[in-house]
């Protein structure tokens, strides 16, 4: 079956904030090109490598941001690399890039410069700030942008004195990255009708700043600040905590609120594990009762906190859930993979890595779908792995041609 | 006002989606068609008001019990339940009408509405639409152009789709939250549902890519959305980690806090600045050197150039190898410092050097976010203007709509039920009268 993004030719200029778009673009179909620098993307130059060891071919994080892809390796501040870069461009559909506002301009790659040439372009530029404000020339990286754009105010410990947290994973990165390849696909649907290419400029700070969920809400509207809270939302006031440690050492999340369908059965698992208390009096069945204990602990925290220290995560997952309790386990990600249900949804793809000698299991991607498969088309290239190819396929060089500008340093 | 006026005109004109979202994941992935064009119905069960309409609500003062008075400023004070604002941005541009579907006469109806549609989202769980006699089979046997995107925590599919979940379970299912806190201490997690938020442009980017998908092959697609590998994929490098190093995240000193295991980059941490928060929270600043010329820039701009022949920090492998001490001496010069100051001081010198931003901070500061206008003001005809948090990609030729707003209960009912299928008045009380709409 085809693939939404089939035929399309995307030009990515290699960038760490930009590498998930073309992934994206590449498991739907598309044909992503990546223009490296002659040393290598940056996001090659990131950990782990394999078996630790450096090298801009073994870079794990860059094996998961890249599948798929082909590259080409450019040297774009020299001028034969500009020119080579701009008749790509030309013969594109799309061009994704992340650097600092006007650093393109400055080659003659800026939108204005490419569009006269090919009117059908999509160019989309994911960058820090957009292109204009007065913040548009800070330095940046991902965790920066967890802290200015809000994510890392919101995130931490209950303890006030605490450093807040951002998350791992360069997730401010990821959320840019999706907001752009969804606004790429608005693109490419008005093209559909109007043949018509146009500029797509999104910001990291400004997508980070509309993901923060409540805090903003209660700030802008009723003036009440909010405080972290360790394993919660942040919020304007203090809540009970929802983090609790299971027998096996790992946490759980576990919210203390009990429908009365639930509270029986609930009930009878504190008392199997002897930890129940004065919970079976007569009080506790008057769901106004419990749902004060909620908010404010006493007996009902007590003693599930006592429960959960004799039975481990995974079996309170599942008992809880089949009482209609809404508790998960606070797993680490490749706890994962013995988990039947994800085998079941097909989530596991096997990569082959033949220049290694094996295979690797890649998450699929985001959905289970099979008219919109979604899911990784191959290994990530080697650092330069398509340039001869793809300067004779698309810009009709030779071989002469090519190995010139080798010596020269212009591609590799 | 027309019961259409809220669509504007944009690349997306003509598609229509049936929307039974809630919450916060599902609602997000149809609002972020509605800003270019598309008609979005949202439909509610009559008498039972999206939540979503009356929360955010204050959480403490004197309108905390605002659910059942409605008599917020920002609600105003009409029985229509124009909705809360965060309503506003969940189900922005959206058209609203109530329909019971699990009524005979109500299924019939939304059956037509289907047929006239071509996209279906929800994020019930995974049972309810076939409970409805809507099964996959169903929807594309009455439209066979018809994309389905359902959006639950673990999907429709496999062995765990009946368990319940909501943004932080499936994040703690994941490995999201594990991803989160200071080595030896227990997670930390987000703060905020991530994945119902980037959880939700996920699901609006498999809605946008399958409605191509239709208009490319005539054919509609189940996609089947399950958050949590939602959240796995944004986890990628872990797990190659763990199958082709041997490495499991759940190791000492994972996760990092706000170090950087890779690259390994020293310093690139929070630092506690001079000055607290409204609720008493320390002020921080986050400061990172990713090159050596960044060291040298930053070692010279706090006064400490010797730094940069001490052996324990020339470097950066010394750095890393000696980054508790490194952040102590860095603590002790942010320390008495305003956190804006120090960005500005080192920002200028071409250092990663950024306030941890509050709330407040975006807001009501952030100069950036003004420029772009991030929290546009939209109007509510009930009680007038009022900020939200906008839809930020900006497109040049097709450029989204920032001034939409949600609507009101059934606002949209005459279009639904009357224009497009074609019921009469009496018709329409009947329906009413019966409960159905």
């Amino acid at each position: 079956m085809s693939k939404v993004f089939d035929g399309l030719t995307v030009i990515e200029l290699a960038d760490r904030r930009n590498q998930m778009v073309g992934k994206i673009m590449s498991d739907a179909g598309a044909r992503v090109i990546q223009i490296e620098p002659t040393r290598g993307s940056p996001g090659r130059w990131v950990g782990p490598y394999l078996n630790d060891v450096q090298d801009p071919n073994k870079s794990l994080d860059y094996w998961w941001y890249n599948t798929g892809k082909e590259s080409v390796a450019l040297d774009i501040t020299r001028l034969p690399g500009q020119q080579m870069l701009r008749r790509l461009i030309e013969q594109a559909d799309v061009f994704v890039e992340s650097t600092k506002p006007g650093t393109l301009a400055k080659y003659g790659l800026d939108y204005a410069s490419v569009a006269p040439s090919n009117s059908k372009l999509i160019y989309a530029s994911l960058s820090d700030f957009g292109q204009d404000g007065p913040w548009a020339q800070l330095e940046m990286n991902d965790p920066a942008h967890l802290a200015l754009g809000g994510q890392m105010g919101v995130g931490g410990y209950s303890d006030p004195k605490e450093t807040p947290i951002g998350g791992q994973g360069r997730q401010a990165y990821n959320a840019a990255s999706v907001i752009t390849t969804h606004s790429i696909s608005i693109a490419l649907w008005d093209r559909m009708t109007t043949d018509l290419g146009q500029y797509i400029d999104v910001a990291i700070h400004d997508c980070c700043a509309i993901c923060t969920e409540r805090p903003v809400s209660y700030w802008m509207w009723y003036n009440q600040p909010s405080v972290r809270q360790t394993g919660q939302h942040a919020g304007p006031v203090y809540a009970l905590p929802i983090q609790v440690q299971a027998a096996d050492g790992r946490y759980m999340n576990a919210r203390f609120n009990f429908p009365n369908n639930v509270w029986p059965k609930m009930v009878e698992w504190l008392k199997e594990l002897d930890v129940v208390g004065d919970l079976t009096s007569e009080k506790w069945n008057d769901p106004p009762t419990r749902a004060e204990a909620a908010k404010v602990g006493g007996e009902i925290e007590v003693a599930l906190k006592a429960l959960l220290a004799k039975v481990p995560a995974q079996e309170a997952f599942e008992r809880a859930q089949s009482m209609g309790l809404t508790w998960g386990v606070i797993r680490a990600p490749e706890e994962n993979l013995d988990i039947s249900h994800f085998k079941e949804r097909n989530f596991w793809r096997d990569i082959e890595h033949e220049d290694i000698g094996k295979t690797l299991p890649y998450p699929r991607g985001f959905y289970f779908s099979e008219g919109l498969d979604v899911s990784p088309d191959g290994r990530a290239p080697h650092l330069g792995e398509h340039t001869k190819a793809i300067l004779t396929e698309k810009l009709g060089m030779d071989a002469a041609q090519v190995d010139m500008l080798v010596q020269t340093g212009v591609v590799r | 006002m027309t019961s259409t006026s809220n669509i504007p005109k944009g690349p997306l004109n003509g598609i229509r989606i049936i929307d039974f979202t809630w919450k916060a994941v599902g609602p997000w992935s149809s609002r972020m068609l509605t800003p270019y064009g598309a008609e979005v119905i949202h439909i509610e069960p009559p008498h039972e008001p999206d939540d979503h309409r009356w929360d955010i609500r204050p959480a403490v003062g004197p309108n905390f019990d605002i659910q059942a008075k409605h008599n917020d400023h920002l609600f105003g004070n009409g029985a229509d339940y124009y909705s809360a604002p965060y309503y506003s941005q969940l189900h922005n541009g959206k058209l609203s009408a109530s329909l019971n579907a699990r009524s005979p006469r109500g299924k019939e109806l939304l059956e037509e509405l289907i047929k006239k549609s071509d996209a279906v989202v929800e994020n019930f769980s995974a049972r309810v639409l076939g409970n409805w006699g809507l099964s996959w089979e169903r929807l594309h046997e009455l439209n066979p152009k018809l994309v389905y995107l359902s959006t639950s925590g673990f999907g429709h599919e496999g062995s765990l789709s009946h368990y319940r979940t909501y943004g932080p379970i499936v994040q703690a299912e994941s490995g999201l939250t594990f991803t989160s806190g200071l080595p030896g201490r227990e997670p930390a997690g987000w703060g905020y549902s991530h994945m119902d938020i980037a959880g939700g442009w996920i699901g609006g980017l498999g809605l946008i890519m399958a409605l191509m998908q239709a208009r490319k092959t005539g054919v509609g697609t189940h996609v089947d959305y399950a958050v949590t590998e939602g959240a796995m994929t944004l986890l990628g490098p872990y797990f190659l980690d763990y199958h082709a190093n041997g490495r499991p995240t759940r190791r000492p000193g994972f996760p990092p806090g706000n170090h950087s295991e890779w690259p390994g980059v020293a310093p690139h941490n929070t630092y506690r600045c001079a000055g607290i928060d409204r609720q008493g929270q320390d002020w921080w600043v986050f400061i990172a050197c990713e090159t050596q010329e960044q060291f040298e820039a930053f070692a010279n701009a706090i006064g400490k150039p010797e730094l940069l022949a001490d052996p324990k920090f020339g470097t950066m492998a010394a750095r890393k190898a000696n980054e508790a001490e490194l952040d102590e001496i860095i603590s002790t010069w942010t320390a008495p410092r305003r956190r804006y100051e120090i960005q500005d001081q080192l920002q200028a010198v071409g250092v990663i050097a950024v306030a941890v931003q509050g709330p407040e901070d975006r807001v009501d500061y952030d100069p950036q976010l003004r420029h772009r206008n991030v929290y546009p003001l939209i109007q509510n005809p009930e009680v007038g203007e009022y900020e939200i948090e906008g839809f930020v990609p900006k497109l040049s030729r097709t450029p989204p709509d920032n001034t939409l707003r949600a609507t009101a209960v059934r606002e949209n009912e005459q279009y639904v039920f009357g224009d497009l299928l074609g019921l009469s008045e009496s018709e329409m009380a009947t329906l009413r009268s019966e409960g159905v709409i």
